[in-house]
């Protein structure tokens, strides 16, 4: 028997503790922190379809693999969303300062990668990373802070307004295979400061790689975070987001979620409002093709009176492309007044395709108004036939109409350079004419 | 020689068969208006001669400039001059208004293998056409009829008729749901359209729309034939004495 197949046989949670004792040594300063993160993950596994929240995505692909850590690499510049902010480049999870602009240090600004910071304080990093981790991490979550290299720390200072957009580019590097990357990326929103901060995952050209990309967002009283999250990873690859948001008094999140790229990938994005007046705006696009699998769980927690949530997510399945959008709305006993609106519209290319949607509201407040409203349907056969009658023929015809199924999303996005990439990327994914 | 021909034109949409034989020619430079009670046929009609699906058709044929119409596709179709003022013109939020007419327009002058109009050709071409149909620029940017009131969407597809310069307009019941202003302005809107090299085929209920609209032919469609055609004092009968008597004339006959 090889020693490969003696290898897989162990289970995933061993394979990882192997892959862990090679990678960190006992002496490494975060040493406690993963071990004790590791040992949780091993206890408690994969998730699997038996628990309510994975019902709809099966990690038995993912789970069978071993991936291990992953070590940087050269990648030629380029493929980015041009003039999009200030950049900060991780390739295979290690951030490349000869890529990156992240010197021009805004004013009321600190922008650090995690390994900078960990060089020079170490102690400094391990508290802070407690501190900023959710209080009971999910097992992938865990499985990120055990393996995690590097990343990026933005603290705001109050008031702080940094004039452009802070661009984080996770970029596979070409050919990489069997390997992991679990990034994290923290913000910090002093009291009424204002930031952009732009997440792209790419790497076409990738084999079978697995990211485990955590974000953790505080938003202070008064602050303003938006945050774009576009996932264009290779179509051989396993995607796992982690995103959890903590919003003070009249603080405002708008996210925009866009997931294009991976064999399979699941967003988790869970945002808190802590404080009255705290707003939170989720808009994003599922867009399954071949045979994608692209899941996206929300979930908006109204923990204080007078809060507000907006959520828009639109699907788009094509081919064998699956898609799943799970919308939870809590709002507790004291969030009174809360205003909760959610809207899951989907749209099916083909007899193959498949998008399953479900709105989750736990409401324990009564005086408060929420909404959902979901629909799955087919392209409009009398919109079809309208534009045919004008001229256009078939195929540009049904692109049209699934472009203008994105549009709201599309046009929710702020930045130009944002928004004008992701128009020629969904022009390019449903042959748009021009 | 006859622009269009259909002849002995049965369809039949789900059980319903729905035209039992209809004939009908149209040479270039005639206005035709075709009137019938409610479930007569007449939308029936102009849908089929524009290439909506849902329909089949049982037997009978129609031929458009020599060509056999049907076996084009809705695209084709229009490409070749044939254009469908729809009853109930859709709504199609994200698709703006201006970028449908001038796709519209460069797919006819592709096919006609005249050059693509640029942003700025186009833009001046549109904005004559918006001026004679009353209509605001703001609409340019709009979505697709998308919150257009009724009056709004019928100005709309005179405009994109204007645009087009159809071969063969077809227009159903375009008179539906206007005041009078708007009626004027549409009707005005299709004058402007009427030459020796085009024809017009007309759906409407109402004699109101032939005040302003005069055609050479009118024709009355019920049971899905046309029972009667004569010139417009057909239209004035069919407003004072209504339906039956043309039902029963056609009954005795």
């Amino acid at each position: 028997m090889s020693v490969v197949t003696l290898q897989e046989s162990r289970s995933s949670g061993e394979r990882y503790r192997a892959a862990f004792d090679a990678r960190w040594p006992a002496t490494d300063a975060l040493i406690e922190l993963r071990r004790a993160a590791l040992e949780r993950f091993v206890a408690a596994g994969f998730p699997t379809q038996r628990q309510e929240d994975w019902k709809y995505t099966n990690l038995r692909r993912l789970e069978a693999r071993t991936f291990a850590p992953a070590t940087s690499a050269a990648v030629a510049v380029g493929g980015w969303i041009a003039n999009a902010g200030t950049r900060i480049v991780l390739v295979n999870g290690h951030w490349m300062p000869a890529l990156s602009s992240i010197e021009a240090q805004l004013p009321g600004m600190t922008l650090l990668t995690l390994k900078q910071w960990f060089e020079k304080d170490p102690a400094a990093v391990a508290t802070f990373i407690a501190q900023t981790s959710r209080a009971r991490p999910s097992a992938l979550e865990d499985l990120n802070l055990a393996f995690f290299e590097d990343g990026v720390v933005l603290d705001l200072a109050a008031g702080a307004t940094p004039d452009q957009p802070i661009y984080i580019v996770h970029q596979w590097s070409d050919g990489s295979a069997q390997v992991m990357s679990n990034p994290r990326v923290v913000v910090r929103a002093g009291a009424n400061s204002r930031c952009v901060v732009i997440e792209h995952f790419v790497g076409a050209n990738a084999g079978e790689c697995f990211t485990n990309a955590v974000c953790e967002i505080d938003v202070a009283a008064g602050a303003s975070v938006e945050h774009y999250r576009i996932q264009q990873e290779s179509l051989r690859s396993f995607h796992i987001g982690h995103v959890n948001v903590r919003l003070q008094q009249n603080g405002r999140y708008a996210s925009h979620d866009i997931a294009l790229g991976a064999s399979l990938a699941r967003v988790n994005l869970s945002t808190t409002l802590q404080g009255p007046g705290a707003h939170v705006a989720l808009n994003g696009l599922i867009a399954p093709l071949g045979t994608q699998h692209l899941d996206a769980h929300t979930s908006i927690d109204h923990a204080a009176p007078h809060t507000t949530s907006d959520e828009n997510y639109r699907g788009i399945a094509g081919e064998r492309g699956r898609g799943v959008f799970n919308g939870k709305v809590i709002v507790r006993p004291d969030a009174q007044k809360t205003d909760a609106r959610q809207s899951s519209r989907n749209l099916l290319l083909t007899p193959g395709a498949e998008i399953d949607t479900k709105p989750e509201l736990e409401i324990y407040a009564n005086d408060v108004k929420c909404s959902h409203g979901a629909t799955t349907g087919r392209l409009d056969a009398a919109a079809l036939f309208y534009l045919r009658s004008r001229g256009l023929d078939e195929a540009d015809a049904r692109a049209l109409l699934i472009r203008a199924f994105a549009e709201s999303i599309v046009t929710s996005i702020g930045p130009a350079a944002v928004r004008g990439y992701l128009e020629q990327l969904l022009d390019e994914r449903y042959k748009v004419i021009s | 020689m006859s622009m269009l021909k259909i002849d002995n034109l049965h369809v039949r949409a789900g059980d319903k068969q729905v035209l039992t034989g209809l004939s009908l020619e149209v040479a270039a430079g005639e206005v035709h208006a075709i009137m019938g009670p409610n479930g007569s046929g007449k939308s029936t009609l102009v849908q089929v001669l524009a290439g909506r699906e849902g329909y089949e058709v049982t037997a009978g044929s129609v031929s458009y400039q020599g060509r056999d119409l049907l076996a084009l596709p809705p695209e084709e179709r229009a490409r070749e001059g044939v254009f469908l003022a729809f009853q109930y013109p859709v709504e199609i939020p994200g698709v703006n208004n201006v970028y449908l007419l001038k796709a519209g327009l460069n797919a006819m002058r592709k096919h006609r293998g005249l050059p693509e109009l640029d942003a700025f050709e186009f833009l001046a071409l549109v904005r004559d056409k918006m001026k004679l149909m009353h209509m605001d620029e703001s609409f340019l940017n709009r979505g697709v009829n998308e919150g257009f009131s009724g009056g709004e969407k019928k100005r709309n597809e005179i405009l994109q008729m204007s645009v087009l310069e159809p071969t063969l307009a077809l227009l159903d019941e375009t008179d539906s749901g206007l005041d009078i202003d708007a009626l004027r302005v549409v009707a005005n809107g299709v004058n402007s359209l009427r030459r020796a090299d085009r024809a017009i085929v007309m759906v409407t209920h109402y004699q109101r729309l032939l005040d302003y609209i005069e055609p050479d032919s009118v024709h009355v469609l019920s049971g899905g034939r046309i029972l009667k055609s004569g010139d417009k004092s057909l239209a004035l009968e069919l407003e004072k004495r209504g339906y039956d008597w043309v039902r029963q004339e056609a009954a005795v006959a």
